[in-house]
């Protein structure tokens, strides 16, 4: 049945249909989940390995275990279809009917093998993996204007296809600007270069805007994509990068210079490893650029750190391998690249060079990135020093913890006794109920009508009581007169109790601890009507209750108080405040112990068990605790007798028992648990002495003003050496556990040979790595950089899949093209302006975007460019062209709005992070929040910042129209569009409407056009509510909302 | 990359397939009506499974934090016995702290149903519906931290940024219902890889979850990105898009066929009638006072987490594929356990148990697969002095409905719940189940990406036959 069921699954892919793609897609993975674990290694279970096809034909100890093409004869089958007698593998549950399947179709197909682990690459010939050489620019005839158009020429040509028709000069002018510097261009420079007739006009306006500003703005932002740049981590614990922006402007700066892609490739891989260039400017901003390693979204709360650091350095070998050459080196770090020559041990040479670098300052949790000081020498040992003094400070503070605590537990010790009574009232405290209704209430307040205090006096439920800027602790205090002393029930109305409740103090006495707060709530759901606070005596006149919290005041509405309803001659149950107090024990301790005691229930093994089972049925023998053997023949007369045996037992053991006594040690046990009831209570500082409270309070003090006083310094984040230059092992099957063979930093072999000049001990190797990439005959660098370029101008890479050169990519619709800008992108000196003036100058990049039918029946994705492909604009043009028509858009020349500190968390469990994403700047600018994105970004194709992605979608779904009707930031600029245009001198509404064309669309309106806009305006002044204020601003607000939604705004031609 | 989703954009296409990719999950009735004859290109067509489905649809009720197994749904009586004492084998080779002896449950279980199930009495209005789920018992998983674990049971990996189970599901099944996404989450987390927990990776954007409001954003005033406009009547509104459409298709007369500016024009319809579709999604007010009341929107415990299930039942009656909300990070108790714990299931326990009947006298229960579930489970050893650790060796999650086999117990932890021993269940067995319920192989369920062909349970799952009914 499951052979017939295998037939219909054929159409996977071509992948799955050649015998090898079978192979590493059907049986690889499963040999390695289920088999390899003891048939691979270097001593194989039953001498069987499975790592070659060799050893599987020669087999184990039971001889050979396949025979290829015979299913039935293969004893591997018969293991794993349970008719080999005892034999069935693997141990656990039988695979499944699926894999059974695969298995026995691969034996059918006569056991084909990919490429086996360990082996050498076979370096082939595949295209990306040789030089290009300098091709022969081809013959055509009669059209282009250099040799980029002969190249396309020539594949045109082979296809029968021929070029459209040269732009109009308005189509040109709004591409190139859109191109170049990712904005409109102005009404006055499409008039400029209009009117600009000579040969050269269109070069001068590449020329203007190569020299803008906002060119960088545009094409960093490219790189950005590719360098998967966002200003937090995202992955699992998304803490803010509050200095990637810094990274980020550098990139925009290198474009800007023109910095030679050579030298930007060094700068990002090895800032940190250039030779000094005497100018600490240039030191920074290498620094800065080393940011591109550090980057990336990672685990931070990993309880591995082995995983964790080796999972950063993976992380970073992804990023180099596809951003710099197009290749998916990640692949190997659990097995040979099944399609590139890359074997896992080139994966871990290259791993040990990034080992060899420090990005991590630990592998904590939550952990901690590196950070470059950008500060000279003599102000970053000031900065180092500094830390120190902050640290001293720590370790006083320490010290005299630490001395305190052990004096406020050790009191506690030798008063067992007293806690376990204590604990046991505690327990046996029955909860108050309400008054009830028609109960005789003597004073009712509301929360607000306090007589002292330093609490807002209005607030709502859920908002802290608390006014800004105030400090701790918070208080309300009442005064409350009654006409004779006595006990009296307290109560308040709707207490907020999910942040923690106050404390309470009569007559400045505490008489009630408040409690924690609730994990992961600002505050519970309202409980709603009145609650007792408890019964308290009051004297006789005035008393004075004070409700007090130590940093949040919850919220209630009001307070009122009766007379005790308990039955006359009733003691009103004690708080557990009170009940420390009559035993003269400390409160905190005591609930620590009540605590235990609610956990431990009576449970055999407990040492106490004797004392919270008195009183009770229990089987005897029961008591498991070695403490048992204390209590033989004891017969407790009350349970006052048995707490003070308890004392005296645990006194003993204080005054030094012998070691080595079990019974005793289990009461030790109890005294020194880590989390027993005797540890030091959070609050212990509360109850030091006098003298100590005040010199920690003091230290505090002075550590606070030293941590003011720390010199802040611009960081960047950023790699730089690491304290151990060191080689790593082959991680067998990517697991960090599992380790092999030592390899030695280096290059890939497939490229760089298997001569390669060792590396030094002394350096990972970061600088020759990036020099080796931008060497000469690097077969894919340079290509791969025309590419993008080609890419970024074109929408479509010559390799279509611009982040993938290997051969699961696509191979280049025109290599000779390909090579020949690769050629003269060094040639230039690695410049990116040289290509676009190269590019821009060409009669290919010149050509119109009209549909030509017969062209569109050849070559409907216009791959080989027989025109200009119509283009969406990503997500930032669209938002700076909005930002830029409504003349709102403020220009800025890098920085951060993010109002994060460094490392504190965006987006946090109870709340969306808070990012002024309205800022009417230019997109590039705005923060990339890491799964947490803006939404216009995510509509809008931004891709996912945690990989390389060079070749973003340009997808059409409904968000993108939701914003462009209901967006914030559409919705102000229009009307801001609307008062602009209202706002210009001009003669009429007619006058308006072509206004707004040439600013949103480049073009003049037709007549037609200014009438369907008249005609629109005239009918929505009829539609808008009667009540409508500025009700031309919200006409013309419509009108440029249309305008602005329509697609020749947002698609390039 | 994603050239598969370029390429309906760029490749010839007649103006009706232009109209389906276009719509991207935001499409009419009537226009999936309209293209029903004509196949797949719509990314939210309805599928067909691989083979006949017991499950069409999946309510995924997940529980942030990591809810303790030992404390919900698996009893453990020598955890009480031995409590105090030391765990008499070794823990976790890496934990997220350290713990100490063993800490018994401060809760009563007491057996339910015909089934006879264990439950404590955290949970006494789910127990009342025992015989309708199937617990599994034995889950574990690979990461100690939200994080990871949470990433590992949305997507599968922990280590990669891939497409959550919802976007899978989507992808292989399609939608029900063409004027709402196809998956949706109520108030997701923002946190622990926050949307990258309902995101479709690599998959086309449609499949992505999409979010209905957030955490911290009240369920009651949860809404779906630019989906609301206070400043524009809706009547100027449907002038300004019809003057903008009338602009556009001039336009077009003057380019020649181009799909994305056809695709486009009709992305505003859609994107218009899903605005005014999507109030609905909110408004529980054509719900009975009963209902209401059934899922607690009456008490303020209740009613966020109520509304949510309400939502949830809402969607799926609607074709929503899969629905996820969130009780979002509350389980987290390393200290409080007695009082946190206690709190968070009172928030949950009376509206999951509202669900369960609900869908069940509506018929939907018998092909709606309910799945309740935390990243993982908690260490029966103490943290502090009444708290647990995160455990990802061992934990419970149950599921409802969608052709599970009711009222089964399945698999089983050792003596004090730390470690899960007998049938083992992976998250990504946990997803190969899922995905053979609504009737897919997760063999076959791939997407090509990177050179590579993708799956959701990567290279691993296998379905657990013995939990299907």
């Amino acid at each position: 049945m499951w052979k017939l069921t295998l037939a219909l699954w054929g159409a996977a892919s071509a992948m799955a249909q050649s015998p090898d793609g079978f192979f590493e897609k059907n049986i690889r993975p499963l040999f390695i989940a289920k088999c390899n674990g003891c048939h691979g290694g270097a001593t194989p279970a039953g001498g069987l390995s499975l790592l070659t096809r060799e050893a599987l034909l020669k087999g184990g100890g039971r001889g050979t275990a396949v025979v290829a093409g015979k299913p039935a004869e293969s004893l591997l089958m018969k293991a794993v279809m349970h008719t080999a007698g005892t034999l069935k593998m693997p141990p656990g549950p039988k695979l499944s009917d699926a894999e059974l399947a695969f298995l026995t179709q691969w034996v059918e197909m006569g056991a084909p093998w990919g490429v086996a682990v360990g082996q050498k690459p076979e370096t082939g010939k595949y295209w990306s993996f040789v030089p290009p050489v300098a091709g022969k620019i081809p013959a055509v005839n009669g059209w282009g204007k250099n040799p980029i158009d002969a190249f396309v020429m020539a594949k045109l040509v082979e296809k029968g296809l021929k070029p459209a028709a040269a732009a109009d000069k308005r189509a040109l002018i709004r591409r190139a600007t859109y191109d170049l510097i990712g904005m409109p261009p102005t009404p006055e420079e499409v008039k400029a270069f209009l009117a600009d007739e000579s040969p050269q006009a269109f070069e001068k306006v590449v020329e203007r805007l190569l020299a803008s500003p906002r060119y960088g703005e545009r094409w960093g932002r490219h790189w950005l994509d590719v360098a998967r740049y966002a200003d937090s981590n995202g992955l699992d614990e998304n803490l803010v990068y509050k200095n990637a922006f810094r990274y980020r402007d550098y990139v925009i700066q290198a474009f800007n210079k023109d910095k030679p892609y050579d030298q930007f490739v060094h700068e990002q891989l090895a800032g940190d490893l250039l030779p000094d260039s005497g100018d600490l400017k240039t030191t920074f901003e290498r620094w800065t650029a080393t940011g591109f390693l550090s980057l990336g979204a990672k685990m931070l709360a990993e309880d591995d750190p082995v995983k964790m650091e080796v999972d950063i350095i993976d992380e970073q070998i992804d990023t180099i391998g596809r951003t710099f050459m197009g290749l998916t080196v990640g692949c190997a770090r659990c097995h040979d690249h099944k399609f590139d020559p890359i074997p896992t041990a080139d994966y871990y040479s290259l791993a040990g060079i990034f080992k060899s670098t420090k990005t991590m300052e630990n592998f904590k949790v939550v952990a901690k990135w590196h950070e470059h000081v950008l500060a000279p020498k003599e102000d970053r040992d000031r900065l180092e020093a500094h830390l120190a003094k902050v640290e001293e400070k720590n370790k006083e503070i320490g010290k005299i913890t630490k001395a305190e605590n052990e004096k406020l537990t050790s009191a506690a010790k030798r008063k067992v006794g007293a806690y376990l009574l204590a604990a046991h009232e505690v327990r046996e405290t029955v909860a108050l109920a309400v008054l009830p209704a028609g109960a005789s209430v003597l004073v009712e307040r509301e929360a607000s009508s306090f007589d002292a205090g330093n609490v807002a006096k209005t607030v709502e439920p859920k908002k802290t009581n608390v006014p800004k800027g105030g400090k701790g602790p918070f208080f309300a205090e009442y005064k409350i007169a009654v006409e004779k002393a006595g006990d009296y029930q307290i109560e308040l109305r709707d207490e907020e109790r999910g942040a923690g409740t106050a404390d309470l103090y009569i007559g400045g006495v505490m008489v009630k601890k408040g409690e924690g707060a609730v994990q992961n709530r600002e505050a519970s759901p309202d409980a709603g009507g009145w609650a007792p606070l408890g019964i308290f005596r009051l004297e006789q006149g005035e008393n004075v209750l004070r409700l007090q919290h130590k940093n949040r005041f919850p919220y209630f509405a009001k307070m009122r108080l009766a007379a005790s309803p308990l039955p006359a001659g009733t003691r009103a149950p004690r708080t557990l405040v009170q009940i420390a107090r009559h035993y003269g024990i400390n409160a905190s301790i005591l609930d620590q112990m009540v605590e235990h005691m609610e956990r431990s229930n009576g449970a055999a093994a407990s040492v106490l068990y004797a004392f919270e089972n008195f009183g009770k049925q229990r089987p005897a023998g029961e008591w498991t605790s070695p403490a048992a053997k204390l209590f033989e023949g004891f017969a407790a007369s009350s349970r006052e007798a048995l707490a003070e045996r308890y004392q005296a037992l645990f006194l003993e053991v204080v005054d030094g028992a012998p070691e080595g006594d079990a019974p005793r040690k289990a009461l030790r046990e109890l005294l020194t648990e880590k989390f027993g009831p005797f540890r030091a209570p959070e609050d212990a500082r509360d109850y030091y002495a006098e003298t100590a409270r005040v010199e920690v309070a003091r230290l505090e003090e002075e550590r606070k003003k030293l941590e003011a006083a720390t010199p802040e310094f611009p960081q960047a984040m950023g790699v730089r050496e690491g304290d151990k230059i060191t080689d790593l092992p082959i991680h067998l099957r990517g697991s960090h556990i599992n380790l092999g063979q030592v390899v030695p930093r280096r290059f890939l072999r497939a490229i760089a040979g298997e001569n390669q000049q060792p590396l030094s001990a002394k350096s990972s190797g970061r600088l020759e790595l990036a020099q080796w990439l931008t060497g000469k005959d690097h077969p894919l660098t340079a290509r791969v950089m025309a590419n993008r370029i080609w890419r970024w101008h074109f929408g479509r890479g010559i390799v279509p899949s611009s982040d993938n050169f290997g051969r699961l990519g696509e191979k280049p619709v025109n290599q000779p093209l390909l090579d020949w800008l690769a050629l003269r992108f060094i040639e230039s000196g690695w410049s990116v302006k040289a290509m676009h003036r190269l590019i821009m100058s060409s009669a290919t990049y010149q050509m119109s975007s009209a549909y030509d039918e017969r062209s569109f029946e050849t070559d409907p994705e216009n791959s080989l460019q027989w025109r200009f492909s119509r283009r969406r604009l990503e997500a930032e043009p669209i938002r700076d062209a909005i930002l830029a028509v409504s003349g709102g858009l403020q220009l800025v020349n890098g920085g951060s709005i993010l109002t994060y500190k460094d490392r504190q968390y965006v987006a946090n469990t109870s709340k969306r992070g808070g990012v002024d994403y309205d800022r009417a700047i230019r997109a590039v600018y705005l923060p990339v929040v890491r799964s947490s994105m803006y939404e216009q970004f995510v509509a809008f194709d931004l891709p996912d910042p945690s990989v390389p992605q060079g070749d973003r979608n340009a997808s059409v779904i409904a968000p993108q129209a939701l914003f462009m009707m209901n967006g914030s930031v559409v919705l102000q600029h229009t009307r801001k569009m609307a008062e602009r245009l209202l706002a210009l001198p001009l003669a009429d509404d007619g006058a308006r409407v072509r206004e707004a064309y040439e600013l949103a669309l480049s073009r003049p309106a037709t007549g037609a056009e200014v009438d369907q806009a008249l005609t629109f305006l005239g009918r929505i002044e009829k539609e808008l509510p009667a009540e409508a204020k500025d009700r031309r601003v919200l006409q013309w607000q419509s009108f440029c909302k249309s305008l602005l939604a329509t697609n020749e705004f947002i698609y390039i031609n | 990359m994603n050239r598969h989703w370029n390429s309906y954009l760029n490749e010839k296409l007649s103006r009706r397939e232009l109209l389906r990719v276009a719509s991207t999950g935001f499409g009419s009735v009537a226009l999936a009506g309209l293209l029903q004859a004509e196949g797949q290109a719509n990314p939210l067509t309805v599928k067909q499974p691989h083979f006949p489905a017991k499950a069409k649809r999946v309510i995924f009720l997940f529980m942030h934090g990591g809810p303790s197994q030992v404390d919900t749904f698996d009893y453990k009586p020598l955890l009480k016995r031995d409590h105090g004492k030391p765990l008499p084998f070794a823990k976790r080779r890496v934990v997220s702290a350290e713990t100490f002896n063993l800490l018994q449950s401060p809760w009563q279980f007491k057996q339910y149903g015909q089934s006879g199930a264990w439950v404590s009495d955290l949970f006494p209005h789910v127990a009342k519906h025992v015989d309708d789920l199937c617990f599994i018992k034995s889950m574990w998983g690979s990461n100690s931290r939200h994080g990871g674990a949470l990433l590992e049971l949305h997507t599968g990996s922990d280590t990669f940024v891939r497409p959550s189970m919802g976007s899978w599901v989507t992808y292989g099944l399609g939608s029900e219902n063409q004027s709402m996404p196809g998956y949706v989450t109520i108030c997701p987390t923002q946190s622990h890889g926050g949307a990258n927990n309902f995101s479709s990776a690599f998959l086309p954007a449609p499949y992505a979850g999409t979010p209905v409001g957030s955490v911290g954003v009240p369920a009651r005033e949860a809404r779906i990105p630019f989906i609301e406009n206070k400043e524009t009547p809706r009547n100027i509104q449907r002038m300004e898009i019809d003057y903008t459409q009338a602009m556009n298709r001039e336009q077009l007369e003057h380019t020649g066929p181009d799909a994305a500016l056809e695709g486009r024009i009709e992305s505003f319809e859609l994107a218009f009638r899903m605005q005014s579709a999507a109030p609905e999604l909110q408004d529980l007010s054509g719900e009975t006072e009963a209902t209401r009341k059934m899922y607690g929107l009456d008490n303020p415990v209740t009613e966020d987490f109520g509304r949510q299930c309400l939502m949830a039942r809402r969607l799926s009656e609607r074709g929503v594929r899969f629905v996820q909300v969130s009780h979002t990070y509350k389980w987290d108790q390393h200290a409080n356990l007695k009082r946190d714990h206690e709190g968070n299931a009172r928030e949950v326990d009376q509206p999951i148990a509202a669900l369960l009947a609900d869908l069940k006298a509506r018929g939907l229960l018998k092909d709606t697969l309910v799945l309740w579930a935390g990243e993982f489970g908690r260490t029966p050893t103490a943290q502090g002095s009444d708290g647990r650790d995160h455990n990802p060796e061992a934990f419970t999650v149950w599921l409802a409905g969608g052709g599970v086999k009711a009222g089964l117990s399945y698999g089983s932890t050792d003596d004090y719940g730390y470690y899960s021993v007998e049938k083992k269940v992976h998250f990504h067995d946990l997803h190969a189940t899922m995905l053979h319920l609504l009737g897919m192989d997760h063999l076959r369920l791939t997407y090509r990406y990177a050179g590579r062909d993708f799956r959701l349970t990567d290279i691993h799952g296998n379905v657990v036959t013995d939990i299907i009914a």
